[in-house]
């Protein structure tokens, strides 16, 4: 799974490709704590997780999202998500998930 | 070519038994009229041509609210039965006409755990009143028959467990250990939900799997165990699936309660290579229409993920039969 990371203002941004599915959520849940740790050790306090590549996300990427949502409580970084494209859209409101987590419409540094 | 196996739903609600209101019904009746006008509709049969062809499922029925009760049809030798939920009570009436002319009446019973919703219909489960009828409870709790006979204790019923003129007696199954019942191969699995929980796998003698897997959690912080599920559920005509709450729901306010979701359901059933899945224990709380919008968003959820062979989501309601 590509992934990549940058530092936008007050936030990290993640930005993964692809699908997240059985094969690739371990992967997928790594980079999120990766993410959380850059973020912590940059003092940055917000992770912006960057959906607009994203193919689609099963259940199991879903809960990856809920997992780390509660690291990022433990280490004072709070996460967000950023411009689903229209399948992950379907999905977040499918799974109610856009009630769980604030969803932007643009992602930092791409018109936000 | 052998009989196809029937399985039967009686009761489809998780926790408490609802109804329908009559405010309800009359809001059904007022907007199919509205919808109907100018249709022409002289006959039963012209109605029932429109409802078919112009109405939803909500618009036109109700997913009932009985509480667990789902019956495999196979063979006459015996019933199978899965769970006691409230919709026993009329299953036990239509067995009993079957068994007065002529059918077995014996009735194999497979319980998923011993929570009100699931054992309240024993109590009023016509055959055990019947000396002709022989009960045999199989559970994986060895404390089912004390469950059993303590919601018939006097402060809670009037008629103790131990008048029944039927033949009742308890086997307790061990996860994971297949039993042969009358024919039917049945095997357990250790489910995660308070008290414990288990599913079964049943197959037939023509080879066909069916899987009853309700009040079951799927944690965010176990989804390795998912493989076990995945085996279980593996190539099945059917799975049966607890899908009462949200993916969110079930990994925010209602963690820990015992409960799974549709969309971790329909990726257990596509990992399994399961052709049909049918979505179960509906939360009381839900109106028809809710539960038809979590059936619509299922079917949506499966077609954005698929990618293989398409799995068959069905939203159980009392009174589905599905053949297999």
């Amino acid at each position: 799974m590509d992934v990549s990371y940058a530092a936008v203002g007050e936030a990290l941004v993640v930005a993964p490709v692809g699908r997240v599915d059985e094969a690739s959520w371990e992967e997928f849940g790594r980079h999120l704590a990766s993410g959380i740790e850059q973020a912590e050790q940059q003092s940055l306090p917000t992770l912006v997780i960057d959906l607009s590549s994203v193919d689609y996300m099963s259940s199991r990427g879903l809960r990856a999202l809920t997992m780390a949502k509660q690291e990022g409580i433990g280490a004072g970084v709070s996460i967000r998500l950023a411009a689903p494209n229209d399948v992950m859209r379907e999905i977040l409101a499918i799974s109610r998930y856009d009630r769980l987590f604030a969803v932007d419409p643009t992602a930092p540094g791409n018109g936000a | 070519m052998s009989e196809p196996t029937i399985v039967r739903f009686w009761g489809t609600r998780g926790i408490l038994p609802v109804a329908a209101t009559a405010q309800s019904v009359r809001d059904k009746i007022a907007n199919a009229l509205v919808v109907a006008r100018g249709q022409g509709i002289a006959s039963y049969e012209d109605a029932i041509r429109f409802i078919d062809s112009e109405l939803d499922f909500a618009a036109a029925a109700t997913y009932g609210g009985a509480t667990s009760c789902v019956e495999v049809e196979c063979g006459d030798e015996a019933f199978y039965i899965c769970d006691m939920g409230s919709g026993l009570q009329e299953l036990g009436r239509e067995a009993l006409r079957l068994v007065r002319r002529d059918r077995a009446g014996k009735f194999n019973f497979f319980l998923s755990h011993l929570h009100w919703d699931h054992i309240m219909g024993f109590p009023h489960f016509a055959p055990a009143f019947d000396d002709d009828c022989e009960i045999v409870i199989h559970a994986c709790h060895a404390d089912a028959e004390d469950a059993l006979r303590r919601q018939q204790e006097e402060m809670s019923y009037p008629v103790p467990f131990d008048s029944w003129a039927a033949r009742i007696r308890f086997v307790t199954m061990t996860p994971g250990e297949e039993i042969v019942v009358d024919g039917l191969r049945v095997t357990a699995m250790l489910q995660d939900h308070p008290h414990a929980s288990y599913g079964y796998r049943f197959v037939d003698p023509a080879g066909r799997r069916i899987v009853y897997s309700t009040d079951s959690e799927h944690r965010i912080d176990n989804m390795e165990r998912e493989d076990a599920f995945t085996f279980f559920f593996r190539d099945a005509d059917l799975v049966i699936c607890d899908t009462m709450y949200s993916l969110a729901a079930t990994n925010s306010t209602r963690e820990d309660w015992g409960h799974s979701s549709n969309l971790v359901a329909i990726d257990l059933c596509r990992q399994a290579g399961a052709k049909r899945l049918a979505l179960f224990h509906h939360d009381p709380l839900l109106n028809d229409e809710e539960i038809q919008r979590m059936h619509e968003d299922s079917l949506r959820y499966e077609k954005l993920t698929r990618a293989g062979a398409p799995l068959e989501v069905l939203c159980a309601y009392d009174g589905l039969e599905v053949a297999l």
